[in-house]
């Protein structure tokens, strides 16, 4: 394990029942890096964020975060940690408006998330005007921001984004890379699983595509796009 | 919103004209009626702070008053005064609260209430039987009298009733404006995303879960010492879940004002149906069943969507208003 790697996975495996879902999966993530993974629908990327962000404990194997062994911690200990997530489906807290969803990531986000401040973020994901809303009350749209609203106020070192692009139009794409750009600048680590090719190609530094839960290829953007094994999982 | 600090002054001028009740003759009866208000008040205060604020449809309620009510008055035999009882009640009552938790936390929703639910019973069967001090009745448990609170008026009744009722509306509402608040409430609306935000959902789950315990406890140790007679078949009676149950649900859950006018009715239904007997469960029975359908968040719920605070919330403004206008 290199010194820098702020995430780094180690033959992680994940079985539920007889299904394997993830399979001896192993790889790292530098810090400032942002990793994106890639697959066909159930090739394990979500369940993989899971195991990351403590929703399930892997079947075997090691998560090691900044060097420390996080496998199978509670999520919440790892938000304290500093691992934020967001959810596909946007799960918000319904009955609450975005100010006040953001407000219990930076009032239980542990040390590191005090102090955040909310404006800014609201500015950055675009939601200002509709901070004092029902999350209840908004559209699915700016739900998705809601949700990297709520991951970002816990100011974590690692971000974990699933799908934040998807049920985007193309007009809005441009944001939605500007946001992932100025995640960057903040100089935070992303691991971002992504069907919407432009983000993927134009946002990150790295691809790991993986299918039936396993690692079948590795590279810059341009390299996995060339790679046959690639191109057959999702073409057959 | 800013609600206005007159409307402070106004919940303690009820409190205090409240507490001259006992002392400027109001007929016995009334006290009566209103001891009985206070402590469904209380219970339906805390069964709101765990169904409406921490999802928790906590189903045992008769669990926390039969054993507070048990510890009072077994202490009650071997000289314990009847002052420490109830707070040793209430402390039993959370110390149930705080043992159970660890199994009946493992099930969410549904699981979780019916978990709950079978508790009373399993102790109704062990008081049936169990009898740690006094006479043996037939090589039975059963029932006990609360000794020692001959001294203790109605008066006095009263003015415990009142201070467990406002203390229980006082702490729901320090905990609302508290982060212990934002984080049950986080739990209720997502579990999952709460514990992704930092919060340790269990661990806020069990203080809520205590205090309701232990303020459900006090309650019910301050009714066995109204009425100092404890079996297993009163104290752990399920009109002790659905009590509060129904205040909650038809004054409006989840809201601060909803078990306050929910156990006015409620009370006010069991003395007006007190006569009926049976009749008088098939009658709330088919309230409620109205109130759910045609009022899902209650009779609350619909006063705050028809605006009816509106008006006594800026006529206290305007008063205000020129008070401070009269101090300069």
């Amino acid at each position: 394990m290199s010194e820098t790697a702020v995430l780094s996975i180690d033959r992680l495996n994940k079985h539920f029942g007889g299904i394997v879902a993830v399979k001896d999966l192993s790889f790292e993530v530098q810090a400032g890096e942002i990793l994106g993974l890639m697959g066909p629908n159930g090739a394990g990327k979500t369940t993989l964020l899971n195991m990351i962000a403590g929703t399930y404990s892997p079947s075997s194997g090691r998560v090691n975060f900044c060097g420390r062994d996080i496998t199978g911690l509670p999520a919440h200990k790892l938000c304290h940690l500093g691992i934020a997530r967001t959810y596909q489906i946007p799960q918000p807290f319904t009955s609450l408006s975005a100010r006040q969803n953001i407000l219990v990531a930076t009032k239980y986000g542990g040390k590191k998330a005090a102090g955040m401040e909310h404006d800014k973020i609201f500015d950055l994901v675009n939601l200002s005007e509709q901070k004092d809303m029902l999350a209840r009350d908004l559209a699915t749209v700016s739900l998705k921001r809601l949700e990297l609203a709520r991951a970002l106020a816990s100011n974590p070192t690692l971000l974990l984004l699933d799908e934040v692009a998807a049920g985007s139009t193309d007009a809005e794409l441009p944001r939605i890379l500007g946001i992932i750009e100025e995640i960057r600048k903040m100089g935070k680590t992303v691991v971002l699983v992504e069907h919407v090719m432009k983000v993927m190609v134009e946002a990150v530094d790295r691809i790991i595509v993986i299918d039936k839960g396993e690692k079948i290829a590795e590279g810059t953007p341009g390299e996995v796009m060339k790679d046959e094994k690639v191109i057959a999982a999702y073409f057959g | 919103m800013k609600i206005p600090r007159l409307t402070t002054l106004a919940s303690l001028a009820v409190l205090v004209v409240l507490a001259l009740f006992p002392v400027i003759g109001i007929p016995l009866s009334w006290l009566n009626y209103l001891f009985t208000f206070f402590i469904c008040l209380a219970l339906a205060n805390m069964w709101n702070l765990l169904a409406g604020y921490t999802g928790l449809i906590c189903l045992c309620p008769h669990a926390f008053v039969g054993l507070a009510g048990y510890t009072l008055a077994i202490g009650s035999w071997v000289g314990v005064p009847f002052q420490a009882g109830l707070i040793a009640g209430a402390a039993v009552a959370a110390l149930f609260a705080l043992l159970i938790s660890f199994p009946v936390f493992r099930m969410r929703g549904i699981y979780f209430a019916i978990g709950t639910l079978i508790l009373p019973e399993a102790l109704k069967a062990w008081f049936n039987y169990w009898r740690p001090v006094g006479n043996v009745y037939q090589g039975m448990g059963a029932g006990y009298s609360v000794t020692g609170v001959e001294g203790v008026t109605l008066g006095d009744t009263f003015w415990l009733g009142l201070a467990i009722a406002a203390a229980s509306i006082f702490l729901v509402h320090i905990i609302l404006r508290a982060r212990l608040g934002l984080g049950l409430t986080a739990i209720r609306d997502n579990e999952n995303t709460a514990a992704s935000a930092g919060v340790n959902v269990f661990r806020l789950k069990l203080y809520s879960f205590l205090i309701a315990a232990f303020i459900m406890g006090i309650a019910g140790a301050a009714y066995y010492i109204y009425s100092p007679r404890i079996n297993p078949v009163g104290g752990f009676n399920i009109s002790w879940l659905l009590l509060p149950l129904m205040a909650t649900v038809i004054g409006g859950e989840g809201l601060e004002e909803g078990p306050i006018i929910g156990a006015a009715i409620v009370t006010f239904l069991r003395f007006l149906l007190a006569d009926y007997g049976a009749w008088s469960l098939f009658i709330q029975g088919i309230i409620l069943l109205v109130v759910v359908v045609v009022m899902p968040q209650g009779i609350a719920g619909l006063l705050r969507q028809v605006g009816a605070y509106r008006f006594p919330l800026r006529l206290f403004q305007a008063v205000e208003g020129r008070i401070h206008e009269n101090v300069k």
